[in-house]
């Protein structure tokens, strides 16, 4: 078991930032750094970044809910759906072409970030 | 959409978001924040909040199977999240403080690079997991 060292910390606090300001999960960072900084396996890190999700997402919540924001009962919904996704997610996994499926989702995520850019 | 057409189509795109971040690893918030926004209207801060509230029980629940599979130390990556919580709630405030027209801008900045970097990696790299 390694300890929290500085480079952790640091790792840590920028997933954390960039998850409070985004309402994303932080793995996004997380993950490459934990691997190519902190010397992660790729497996590890996935998750690491997970279970630190976990008190991230929490001090979030909270910080918005303070202010008000959290909306519970589409939160239940979407989580509730995600769960059940995420198991039939995780059955294709060894039968998907993973590198096509990279290319089709990142298209459409430039498109989702064009769209929102033009309502901005 | 409103009553019970509204809930179904947030429990069926819960169930889209569950496929594709169990498939790539991405697709929680950066899928949920577009679609509480230009589909169900919510305000950019309170999608960004309520996103934190859909990543929460799928992080636990996707913990404890890596957990029962012995991937990783759950303990450890905890503490770590706790530190990471700082910035969470440092960055929250931040997101607080700005405008919603501005706090868009940044997060459509961010899905754009995240979807340019899944294709750079689809096309260019050998599969990688992450």
């Amino acid at each position: 078991m390694r300890a929290l060292d500085s480079k952790l910390l640091a790792i840590g606090v920028v997933g954390g930032l960039l998850s409070g300001l985004l309402g994303v999960g932080g793995g996004i960072v997380m993950v490459p750094l934990l691997v190519f900084w902190a010397g992660y396996g790729q497996r590890d890190a996935h998750a690491m970044s997970l279970g630190a999700i976990i008190p991230i997402s929490v001090a979030g919540i909270a910080t918005y809910g303070v202010a008000g924001e959290v909306r519970y009962w589409e939160a239940i919904g979407l989580a509730a759906g995600a769960i059940v996704g995420a198991r039939i997610g995780a059955g294709y996994l060894a039968r998907i072409d993973e590198r096509l499926l990279k290319v089709v989702f990142g298209v459409f995520l430039v498109g989702v970030a064009a769209l929102m850019g033009a309502r901005g | 959409m409103t009553g019970p057409t509204l809930y179904l189509a947030l429990v069926a795109f819960g169930v889209v978001v569950g496929i594709t971040s169990g498939l790539l690893g991405v697709g929680g918030g950066t899928l949920v924040v577009p679609f509480l926004t230009l589909a169900v209207g919510l305000s950019q801060h309170s999608a960004e909040a309520t996103s934190l509230l859909v990543i929460l029980p799928t992080a636990v629940v996707g913990s404890l199977v890596l957990r029962r599979h012995g991937v990783g130390n759950l303990g450890l990556a905890l503490r770590f999240g706790v530190v990471g919580a700082v910035g969470s709630v440092l960055g929250a405030l931040l997101a607080l403080a700005l405008p919603a027209s501005t706090l868009r801008i940044v997060f459509a900045v961010f899905v754009g690079l995240v979807g340019l970097r899944l294709v750079r990696d689809g096309l260019h790299r050998e599969s990688r997991r992450t």
